[in-house]
């Protein structure tokens, strides 16, 4: 079997498959093209062939060297790439920019307008006490008061459970709160919502950024370790921001942040503060816990 | 080797004597096309290894915590089973994260896992945006689109792959099915599905990172916890098709490997190996 001959008396009448197609115009825009053939001298395919192997090799152990020195320290050391803790601060500073424009690319998705999924009261699933370190007594909770900073005012205000309770309308919920370590909760809150409480206390007009803190907040084994994480006014703003004081109907147990804690479904669960007992507003980005460990700082979903 | 390859050689060998002892050569991939081909190694490679380390932050398929080691993660039963039967693993430290510190980034790495896959995965996006546009500069989306004849002759290929090894054995001639076109039926099937699933990989990604900007493209997959499983199932797809694919390309010789690196191959006219 030979049907491309060289011969051209012998292709005039070649009927193989391959011939027919090539000489046949394409029927449609989607049909197959035939394969474009060329003629090269073998000293020139030859050199081709060395040039391309050899750039495309370099590049391909470049990218992967480069990929490769991208993962963590700790990785490196473990596969007996890197013994010696020597931090190289361009690795840092890709994976750094990275993040930042990932940091940009949410704030940019983020609409004020955008309302979340809402569901049923038969969708609700359980929500586990994620406190990261030990929970804590629930001895705080009567003298619990939560300070205001930044007013406009430029007052402090401190005030307590009751009085919020008292002076502003509660809002109830069922939404998804999505942690950033991938598990997520239906759930059913109910508080104030943050704008009602920016409108009675309004910050001052430089304000952007809101810096919520729990002082009440523990480390692993007890010990003192205050929360903090940094919300911009606009997602404080958001029509389903809220400072819940209830779940499930009932006041918040001490697992979940009992008297008072954030839940904003546009955020990671991790900027869903327990036990707030400061609201700070600043003009600059205030600093946030999780961010100082590598997170990232808008945390927008 | 094919006979095509054998074919060329006899033209060479024929035309020698003249004048002109031009080699016959088709182009095939488009250097746009090869090039986001050799990128998807490290990017991958990136996604798979920082995706496990953040799947293992909350891993979705649990069994009930094991009496014997306390385990609910098959993957960490693995690692156990693993370190007490392998010689000279039996000393190591914490046999439960053996086998996710040898395929991903290892224990308590979410922060930087994360920071390394949405860097890859933004590489990612944008290598499939240089593979879009080399496929249609180059032209070679076509050969790519799947056929009605496809699933006849899907069948005609996996019945001569199910004959190969005993024809191996046998020592008898096998001949390869003929096709007119870039790529057999199983290819194409194999070759659309990659980018298909690139595609839903990136969509399904942006749902589990932006579940609630983007709820609607969440709700498309099932709601947040349905699109991490076909993320990871993704993942298994890609993992599925590259050991084969490498496979295939290395048993079936230099020219269909050298033809995604300099872009042409000497197998003028028609595809007949994988």
């Amino acid at each position: 079997m030979n049907p491309e001959d060289e011969h051209p008396a012998q292709r005039a009448d070649n009927t193989s498959a391959a011939e027919s197609v090539s000489s046949r115009r394409p029927a449609s825009f989607f049909q197959e093209r035939p394969p474009q053939a060329m003629e090269v001298d073998p000293q020139l395919l030859r050199q081709w062939t060395r040039r391309d192997v050899l750039l495309f090799g370099i590049g391909t152990i470049a990218a992967a060297a480069g990929g490769a020195s991208l993962l963590p320290q700790t990785t490196l050391e473990r596969l007996g790439i890197l013994h010696k803790q020597k931090n190289r601060p361009g690795k840092e500073w890709l994976l750094d920019k990275a993040l930042r424009v990932d940091d940009d690319v949410a704030e940019a998705m983020y609409s004020g307008n955008r309302l979340v999924p809402t569901y049923t009261k038969s969708q609700i699933t359980p929500l586990r006490n994620n406190y990261n370190g030990a929970t804590p007594d629930p001895g705080y909770i009567p003298e619990w008061r939560l300070t205001l900073d930044g007013l406009a005012s430029g007052l402090s205000v401190s005030l307590n459970i009751r009085s919020l309770l008292a002076s502003f309308q509660l809002h109830e919920q069922i939404t998804r709160l999505v942690c950033v370590e991938g598990w997520s909760a239906i759930t059913w809150w109910g508080g104030l919502r943050f704008d009602d409480l920016l409108r009675a206390y309004p910050p001052t007009s430089q304000s952007k950024w809101a810096r919520l803190e729990s002082s009440v907040n523990l480390g692993p084994w007890g010990n003192p370790d205050p929360y903090f994480v940094s919300l911009d006014l606009a997602t404080a703003r958001h029509a389903q921001t809220l400072l819940a004081t209830h779940l499930n109907g009932k006041p918040l147990t001490v697992e979940h942040g009992a008297p008072l804690r954030l839940v904003s479904p546009v955020k990671l669960g991790l900027k869903n503060i327990k036990a707030i007992t400061r609201i700070s507003y600043t003009k600059d980005e205030p600093v946030d816990y999780w961010a100082m460990h590598g997170y990232s700082r808008y945390d927008g979903i | 080797m094919s006979h095509s390859t054998q074919l060329d050689k006899e033209r060479i060998a024929t035309s020698a004597p003249e004048s002109h002892a031009g080699v016959l050569v088709v182009r095939r991939h488009h250097l746009l096309v090869r090039c986001s081909h050799w990128l998807n190694v490290p990017i991958l490679l990136g996604l798979i290894l920082s995706g496990i380390s953040i799947y293992w932050a909350s891993p979705v398929y649990q069994h009930k915590s094991s009496p014997m080691t306390g385990n609910v993660d098959p993957l960490a039963d693995l690692g156990v089973w693993i370190c007490a039967h392998v010689p000279g693993l039996h000393q190591y430290s914490s046999p439960p994260d053996w086998v996710y510190n040898h395929i991903s980034l290892g224990p308590g790495a979410l922060a930087e896992a994360l920071r390394l896959h949405w860097l890859f995965a933004y590489l990612f996006m944008l290598n499939g945006l240089v593979f879009v546009i080399g496929s249609a500069m180059g032209g070679g989306w076509r050969s790519l689109l799947l056929r009605w004849t496809d699933l006849r002759d899907a069948l005609m290929m996996s019945r001569y792959y199910l004959r190969v090894p005993v024809a191996k054995l046998t020592r008898r001639s096998l001949p390869h099915p003929r096709f007119s076109t870039k790529y057999n039926a199983l290819q194409r099937v194999a070759y659309f599905s990659v980018p298909v699933a690139g595609l839903l990989s990136v969509f399904t990604g942006w749902t589990i990172h932006k579940p609630m900007q983007l709820h609607w493209l969440t709700a498309i997959f099932g709601g947040y916890d349905k699109a991490r499983i076909w993320h990871f199932w993704l993942m298994c797809f890609f993992i599925s098709f590259v050991v084969p694919h490498v496979a295939l390309v290395l048993a079936d010789g230099w020219d269909t490997l050298r033809s995604m690196i300099v872009g042409w191959s000497m197998k003028a006219g028609r595809s007949e190996d994988l």
